[in-house]
């Protein structure tokens, strides 16, 4: 296996504070590795850093033998269409675009768009009768499986969720994992934020932030395939 | 994808964007038809300024005795000279006529006879006012017309028959009609002017042409200068009060349509730039989850550019047909005539609305500085 995430001494000041300090580990390609800690820990600051939404302040976080801290604008929005799957607590679909189209959205801002693609990944998710629907027309975790199914679209080299079940209740949240088991076993690399142990302890790994450092003492899991 | 997803913005931003619209159609209305009575407000003017009467006279010049006072030859012109010199000049928006005078008598009272193509009359003066008929022939020699004061003082009714009596000679003719010139010509009588050629034993002679020509001062001056170098002999002389009437309220209707032109653009433009001021607050977090899924500022702004370009482009034709339309229902009430339709004023409203509409960009080059981390957090 090849180490797809290489973070060394990774630091991020805002101002005074410190959200990152000197932060490292890597992930190996096909991990599905679980970021746990408080509030205020660090861990939506790694995922920006990691999706190129953020830079930091000092030290390297290299995605896929990129390092997205050299990037210029123009680098980064390409390294995010070509590297990166987002799924985030709030879904975060365009309200005015159809369940397709949003898929779709992520295909154009790749390179071009495939309808018949676009709707294959949808009726992957479950969502196959929900292709033409707006955002305000689905559930939360219909929302979420669109959110999905646009992360894998550009087939990214690392899915990046924050706190994927955060905004769903508890069907919906099974729903939402049994598809995060299912992309785990096709050996996709996936990085998750999440609060809740019970879906931390499915993961792979699970590593503990607080205070903007890894807190040495995680333990390490054995990876959960079913 | 990029139109579908075009189609897509303006639908889900309809609200809004309904705003917009508005005001560019508004301002395209009233645009265009400022542009269109713009184009045919000389058309109109002169029109007007046509119905005041002739505008160019051509007589002997000043140092002969005045053509109304006698029929002296030497107050006189050659007709055949003069009126083929005309005729080669002049082309279908110019109407023209011979005259010649004579002081007459009728039941022993003086009146002064006028000699013309009868047929010429109504177009040379179009707002006479006649009681009876006109006449269709210019050579009709059994039929006059006769002013209303003239008409008055002779005891005069449609049909009745007119003696003339010039000197030894007499000629007589049946009244077609009594006008109303509210002029000089109300006290006078309108024959052939062969008839009077003949009452004034002067074959072939005239006092004066007037000619009726339509078209701006620019226009009249130039037929006047054309007369002038063909008819050395003679003077022609533009009317001046009725030119330079029509000059000066010309000018002063062009400077304030494009005044207001210029007026309702800002306007619009105003009125486009703040709802989009607004939209643009409103799309951030859109912006933002674009800028995270890989989009560039430059792929995001076309969207925009887009979304602007339609609107004023649609907005601009919509605006340009009501125009259109406001302008022909302003002829109808203030030049009593409809202003008919210029076509380029389609193509010039639709461009400058879609200028107008992409001033609205502006506000969306602060999308440049959307940081899609901070919108995706809600901050």
């Amino acid at each position: 296996m090849s180490t797809v995430v290489q973070i060394e001494n990774l630091r991020k000041d805002f101002g005074k504070v410190c959200a990152l300090d000197g932060v490292s580990f890597g992930i190996e390609e096909g991990e599905w590795i679980a970021i746990m800690g408080p509030s205020g820990s660090g861990k939506t600051t790694l995922i920006n850093i990691l999706g190129g939404l953020d830079t930091p302040t000092s030290g390297r976080a290299i995605v896929d033998g990129v390092d997205v801290g050299r990037l210029d604008e123009g680098g980064l929005t390409r390294f995010r269409a070509e590297k990166i799957g987002f799924v985030f607590q709030q879904f975060h679909l365009v309200p005015y675009l159809t369940a397709v189209e949003n898929v779709m959205l992520a295909q154009y801002f790749h390179s071009t768009t495939d309808e018949k693609e676009a709707k294959e990944a949808l009726e992957r998710v479950g969502l196959g009768n929900r292709l033409e629907h707006l955002p305000s027309q689905m559930s939360g975790g219909e929302q979420q499986r669109v959110a999905v199914a646009r992360a894998l679209i550009n087939h990214p080299k690392l899915i990046l969720a924050d706190e994927p079940t955060g905004n769903l209740d508890e069907a919906n949240e099974n729903i939402v994992i049994d598809l995060l088991r299912d992309l785990h076993a096709e050996h996709h690399t996936i990085l998750m934020v999440t609060h809740a142990s019970s879906i931390g302890s499915l993961a792979d790994r699970r590593i503990d932030f607080s205070h903007g450092h890894v807190v040495p003492s995680a333990p390490a899991l054995t990876a959960k395939r079913t | 994808m990029f139109w579908r997803l075009v189609f897509q913005l303006l639908r889900g931003n309809s609200g809004r964007l309904t705003v917009a619209i508005l005001a560019l159609v508004s301002g395209a209305a009233v645009i265009s038809g400022l542009l269109n009575l713009e184009l045919g407000v000389e058309y109109q003017l002169t029109q007007q300024f046509r119905t005041l009467g002739a505008n160019v006279v051509i007589a002997p010049k000043a140092d002969q005795p005045a053509p109304e006072s006698a029929l002296g030859d030497s107050a006189l012109m050659n007709e055949d000279a003069v009126l083929n010199s005309v005729g080669q000049i002049t082309g279908p928006s110019v109407w023209f006529a011979p005259f010649a005078y004579v002081i007459a008598r009728a039941n022993d009272a003086p009146v002064v006879a006028v000699g013309t193509w009868l047929d010429q009359v109504r177009n040379l003066d179009p707002t006479w006012k006649l009681e009876g008929n006109w006449i269709s022939s210019r050579d009709d020699l059994e039929q006059c017309l006769v002013g209303r004061n003239a008409a008055k003082q002779l005891h005069l009714v449609t049909g009745r028959r007119l003696r003339l009596q010039y000197l030894s000679r007499t000629a007589e003719c049946s009244v077609a009609g009594i006008f109303d010139s509210g002029a000089a010509e109300d006290n006078q009588v309108f024959m052939s002017l062969r008839a009077l050629q003949t009452l004034a034993d002067l074959p072939g002679k005239i006092s004066l042409v007037q000619l009726n020509v339509s078209g701006g001062p620019k226009v009249i001056a130039k037929v006047a200068g054309q007369l002038s170098e063909v008819l050395p002999q003679f003077q022609v002389r533009p009317i001046r009060e009725v030119t330079e009437a029509q000059g000066a309220l010309l000018g002063r209707i062009r400077l304030l349509i494009v005044t207001m032109i210029v007026l309702i653009l800002i306007l619009t433009v105003l009125c486009v730039v703040a709802t989009m001021a607004a939209l643009a607050i409103e799309r951030r977090a859109d912006i933002g989850l674009m800028k995270a899924l890989g989009g560039s500022i430059s792929r995001i702004v076309g969207f925009f550019v887009a979304e602007v370009g339609l609107l004023g482009a649609a907005g601009g034709l919509i605006g340009a047909i009501m125009g259109v339309a406001l302008s022909y229902w302003m002829g109808v009430r203030v030049f009593d005539t409809p202003i008919p339709p210029r076509w380029e004023v389609f193509p010039v409203t639709i461009l400058l609305m879609t200028i107008v509409a992409m001033a609205g960009v502006l506000p969306l080059r602060m999308l440049g500085e959307v940081k899609p981390a901070i919108m995706l957090r809600g901050d």
